[in-house]
């Protein structure tokens, strides 16, 4: 695999549960998600904004995550999501497969999650 | 201000999603819009000058793609996403415009078959009459399903016709409008009073046909008619003033009470009528000839309505109860004792079948040849479908990289095999609205074709909901057809093989499917090319027949005196002076007059005697009969194999004479010499003893009706000495080149003689013709939709050879390269289509054995399952494979390994 290969296809992956675990204890619009996510991951994890659409829409669709306008006071309307009952349930599972098989990486090769 | 910059990125971001040919819908355009309006307030707010802050939201726009946004779930809900698929559908197909219109040619040649035979099958067996509760109408049959009766009989049902709704009768005929020189015959009824009240059908203008109408010689008004709409609209220009007015029958005056509606056609599916005229008057045209009290006259036919609540059965019973005083009143006229108490005794009782789509002798005739037909076309649409769907596999593979490259960006299965059925659907659509086209020219051409001059076909092919339900169905057929096959392909498109081959060849299971395919191919036209086969040759074999006569150059002009002008003793004088008048005109090398033709209509036969016969049943003593004048044998080019013709010696007064056929002399005498013989003709049932006739000649076999019959022993009287005149007598007249050139000066001459009498004028090349009409239709479709089926699969493994040749062009090249000579290469290549083709042919010909036997009674002279056809098919078949399969075989012995190694 070519260098960068390997994150590329991990972010692929992990768009989802990333998404999931930034809605988990409060419900966020587009943009401030990507503006968590860069401010979080310190610029190295960025979303184009069509692709994180993307993905709200697909999570949506699974009914993992809720979307709904909201106006709030003195701002424009907002498309604001919320995760669901279902969706924490597909987070909390996810977290635990992610853990089993950062384990088994850290085993076999030796690398370390901070 | 935040509406306006809002108002701006929505602007920019729909025209982004125009550039990429996506819809998006209102919501995700207002969400992006929303966060292209943060990005942007959000550099700004970061110290970023407005020109920065521009360039970041821009470029976040720009890097994006809208493939995934544009199949938002709610946007799914709206037509938009369809719209879009449509109109990618529509540039792929404008994209190879050839392969496009051979899709769109096949596709409306086969739909446009289908619903022409559809339509037809439709209007002959399947749409009900155009009256009131056509369920109500039962026909009367005997119990062997004769529908005909005589006038006593129709008589006797009428005075109890209220055990029923109602009654009626009728009678197909035509009416000459003409009124002097030549006739101008249009399809008439006899009808019965009442019967358009019994029917139930509207009357446009004026009134219908009442019982006082149908009083002998005509009611208060005097003799009515009513017309229909179309000559109405033809000879009186659809004026309200046509009622009233008179119009000419037979040179008897009638007085036009009526106009039928517009979609009424009569009683009779594949008739028409002009004129309906009621029974009562049927004398005045008739004369002295009237069948009304005539019992042994059949010739009309009995329609009832139930009663809302009357079954069919106790209508029979009811009908049935009345058949003894029926019998007793409707004893025919002149038989003996023991025909007598047979005729009252018979137990047949009448039975009615259901007439919801009225009576039919085409019915009849052309039902199993048009379902034959049926099936023919349908499978035609299935090789053009087959042929299809490899066009659209291996335009679907031509795309793999594109359809990847959905995939990749995140398309579902789904959509990927809906933009697919789309094109699909697209191709069907325009292949059936073209097929209508097709479709209408088609049906009206078939009817055009099985109609004659002596029997004009009429059929209502209108538009209905089984022809509309029917094409539907067929088109949506056709798309699951030739359309799931390529779609379920695409959808196993593999995104990252795809996007790494760049659209270079692929192989595996769409070899396999395209082998499957072509096999169908081979396998039904095959069937088709046998059945026509087959049909081509029942009637060239019809066609080819020994008639015993000779057909080309042959006039035959009938003249019929109307029965209300002449007296039936003038008529034996008359005739031999229009046959004088006609033997003086110049051209006319021979000419002879006679009460039947050759293979004409109407069927003349009676009972015959030898003395010293084996013993016989009675119906192999029923001889065909025939009334002639001198020279009719050289007219019509029968040969006089012994003994003499008949001459003026034979007239009424003298001794009575007869020539007979080889076809008599084989039934009646073992071959033994028959002239000096006497035979003795009658029939068994009447009360006036046989006549006998000396036999004077012997000629050779002729057909007497129809091809298709054996030649009948047949017996020739002299008109002289025939019991009663002829009111019709038929000259023919023999001459050089077309017959029909005389047909000016033989009508002057006749006119010189007596201008009141009614002549046609036909060549006894297209009598003969009108005979095959059925043959020759069937074989002329078949023969045209196998061609097309061989045309379709000749193609067919023309692109999926040259496709494989392609895709295998680097393996040739390398074969090459390693010395492989180009008749190697091409038999490699021939390999794969003589394999596809060889099992095509077989599984073809099992189909053909199986199916061969469902035509068995349309053909003539050859078994279903003749070798020769099916082994001259199979060959035929073979050589159109080898050649799709050579051209593109040769075209890889030409490959260039260098240039194809080169670029490998």
């Amino acid at each position: 695999m070519e260098v960068g290969g390997a994150i590329r296809e991990a972010k692929k992956g992990t768009a989802e549960l990333v998404v999931l675990a930034f809605l988990e204890d409060q419900s966020l619009h587009g943009y401030e998600l990507t503006q968590l996510i860069d401010e979080r991951s310190g610029g190295a994890l960025t979303f184009n904004f069509a692709s994180l659409y993307a993905t709200l829409y697909k999570l949506e669709e699974r009914k993992w995550i809720q979307g709904r306008w909201v106006e709030k006071a003195g701002q424009r309307r907002r498309r604001y999501y919320t995760i669901t009952a279902e969706g924490r349930r597909v987070l909390e599972t996810q977290r635990h497969e992610w853990r089993q098989f950062f384990a088994l990486i850290r085993d076999l090769a030796g690398v370390k999650y901070a | 201000m935040r509406d306006r910059q809002l108002r701006h990125w929505r602007a920019l971001v729909r025209d982004r999603a125009k550039a990429e040919w996506r819809e998006l819908s209102s919501e995700v355009v207002d969400e992006l819009a929303c966060h292209l309006a943060d990005l942007h307030l959000g550099a700004l707010e970061h110290g970023a000058n407005g020109a920065d802050a521009d360039r970041i939201a821009n470029d976040a726009l720009r890097s994006a793609s809208f493939l995934v946004l544009s199949r938002r779930p709610r946007a799914r809900r709206s037509p938009v996403g369809y719209v879009h698929d449509i109109r990618i559908a529509c540039r792929q197909l404008l994209a190879t415009p050839i392969v496009t219109l051979v899709a769109v040619v096949s596709l409306a040649l086969g739909i446009g078959a289908n619903t022409a035979m559809f339509s037809i099958v439709n209007s002959l067996l399947l749409r009900t009459l155009p009256v009131a509760h056509p369920e109500q109408l039962v026909i009367v049959q005997s119990a062997g399903q004769a529908t005909s009766w005589t006038n006593p009989i129709w008589e006797e049902i009428r005075a109890q016709s209220d055990r029923f709704a109602g009654a009626m009768a009728w009678s197909a005929t035509r009416f000459d409008l003409a009124s002097g020189g030549e006739a101008h015959f249009v399809p008439g009824l006899w009808a019965s009073g009442g019967f358009f009240d019994v029917l139930g059908t509207p009357i446009v203008l004026g009134r219908g046909l009442t019982r006082d109408d149908d009083r002998r010689g005509g009611g208060r008004d005097g003799p009515v008619a009513m017309i229909s709409h179309g000559l109405w609209q033809r000879q009186f220009g659809g004026g309200a003033d046509t009622i009233g007015r008179r119009i000419t029958l037979n040179r008897v005056a009638y007085t036009i009470v009526g106009v039928t509606s517009p979609g009424f056609f009569g009683p009779e599916v594949g008739g028409t009528f002009d004129v309906i005229v009621p029974f009562g008057t049927e004398p005045l045209v008739a004369g002295r000839a009237s069948q009304l009290d005539a019992r042994s006259s059949w010739w009309l036919n009995i329609m009832l309505r139930l009663k809302p609540d009357q079954t069919p059965a106790a209508a029979e019973a009811a009908l049935n109860v009345m058949r003894p005083a029926i019998r007793e009143a409707t004893m025919p006229a002149g038989v003996g004792a023991r025909f007598a108490a047979q005729y009252l005794a018979d137990t047949e009782p009448f039975t009615l079948a259901p007439a919801a789509t009225g009576r039919s002798p085409l019915r009849i005739r052309y039902q199993r040849p048009l379902l034959t037909i049926l099936v023919v076309v349908g499978l035609v649409l299935i090789v053009a479908c087959a042929n299809i769907a490899n066009l659209q596999l291996a335009r679907a593979t031509a795309r793999r990289h594109e359809i990847g490259l959905r995939v990749a960006l995140g398309a579902s299965r789904w959509q990927i095999a809906r933009l697919v059925l789309i094109e699909s659907a697209l191709l069907a659509l325009i292949g059936a609205a073209a097929g209508q086209l097709f479709a209408r020219w088609g049906s009206a051409l078939i009817v055009s074709q099985i109609s004659t001059d002596a029997a004009p076909v009429f059929l209502d092919l209108s538009l209905d909901w089984r022809v509309l339900a029917f094409t539907t169905g067929i088109t949506v057929v056709t798309v699951l057809l030739f359309g799931t096959v390529p779609a379920l392909h695409a959808t196993r498109a593999d995104p990252t093989g795809a996007l790494a081959e760049h659209g270079r060849s692929g192989s595996g299971p769409r070899g396999r499917v395209t082998g499957a395919l072509v096999i169908t191919q081979v396998a039904l036209s095959l069937v088709l090319v046998v059945a026509a086969g087959l049909f081509a040759r029942t009637f060239t074999r019809l066609a080819h027949l020994p008639l015993g006569f000779q057909t080309d150059g042959v006039l035959i002009v009938s003249a019929s005196a109307p029965r209300n002008q002449f007296e039936a003793s003038q008529l034996p004088a008359l005739q031999e002076r229009i046959l004088a008048a006609v033997r003086a005109v110049p051209g006319a090398m021979h000419a002879a007059l006679s009460s039947k033709t050759p293979a004409g209509t109407g069927n003349w036969t009676d009972r015959a005697e030898v003395p010293d016969m084996a013993p016989m049943s009675e119906p192999d003593r029923r001889v065909a009969m025939n009334s002639l004048s001198a020279d009719w044998f050289t007219t019509y080019g029968t040969p006089i194999l012994g003994g003499r013709d008949f001459d003026e010696r034979d007239t009424a007064a003298g001794r009575r004479v007869a020539i007979v056929n080889e076809a008599f002399v084989r039934r009646f005498t073992h071959g033994a010499n028959p002239i000096g013989r006497t035979v003795s003709i009658g029939a068994s049932y009447l009360a006036a003893p046989p006549v006998e006739f000396e036999i004077v000649g012997l000629v050779g076999d002729a057909v007497y009706r129809s091809p298709r019959d054996p030649i009948p022993p047949t017996v020739y009287i002299p008109n002289a000495q025939r019991d009663g005149p002829m009111n019709t007598a038929y000259i023919g007249v023999r001459t050089t080149g077309d017959p029909m050139r005389l047909a000016r000066s033989i009508e002057a001459a006749i006119a010189a003689v007596d201008r009141n009498v009614v002549l046609t004028f036909r060549s006894l090349e297209d009598q003969v013709g009108a005979n095959l009409v059925q043959e020759r239709l069937v074989a002329t479709l078949a023969g045209f939709f196998g061609a097309l089926a061989l045309l379709l699969a000749g193609l067919g493994l023309y692109g999926v050879t040259s496709y494989a040749v392609t895709r295998r062009q680097a393996e040739i090249g390398i074969r090459m390269a390693l010395g492989a000579a180009p008749g190697g290469v091409v038999r490699l290549v021939l390999a794969r289509v003589a394999v596809l083709v060889g099992i095509g042919v077989l599984v073809g010909a099992g189909i053909s054995l199986w199916a061969s036997t469902f035509v068995a009674t349309l053909l003539y002279g050859l078994e279903p399952r003749d070798p020769a056809t099916l082994a001259g098919c199979a060959a035929l078949l073979a050589t159109v494979g080898a050649l799709a399969g050579w051209l593109p075989a040769y075209r890889a012995s030409r490959i260039d390994p260098a240039e194809v190694l080169r670029n490998a």
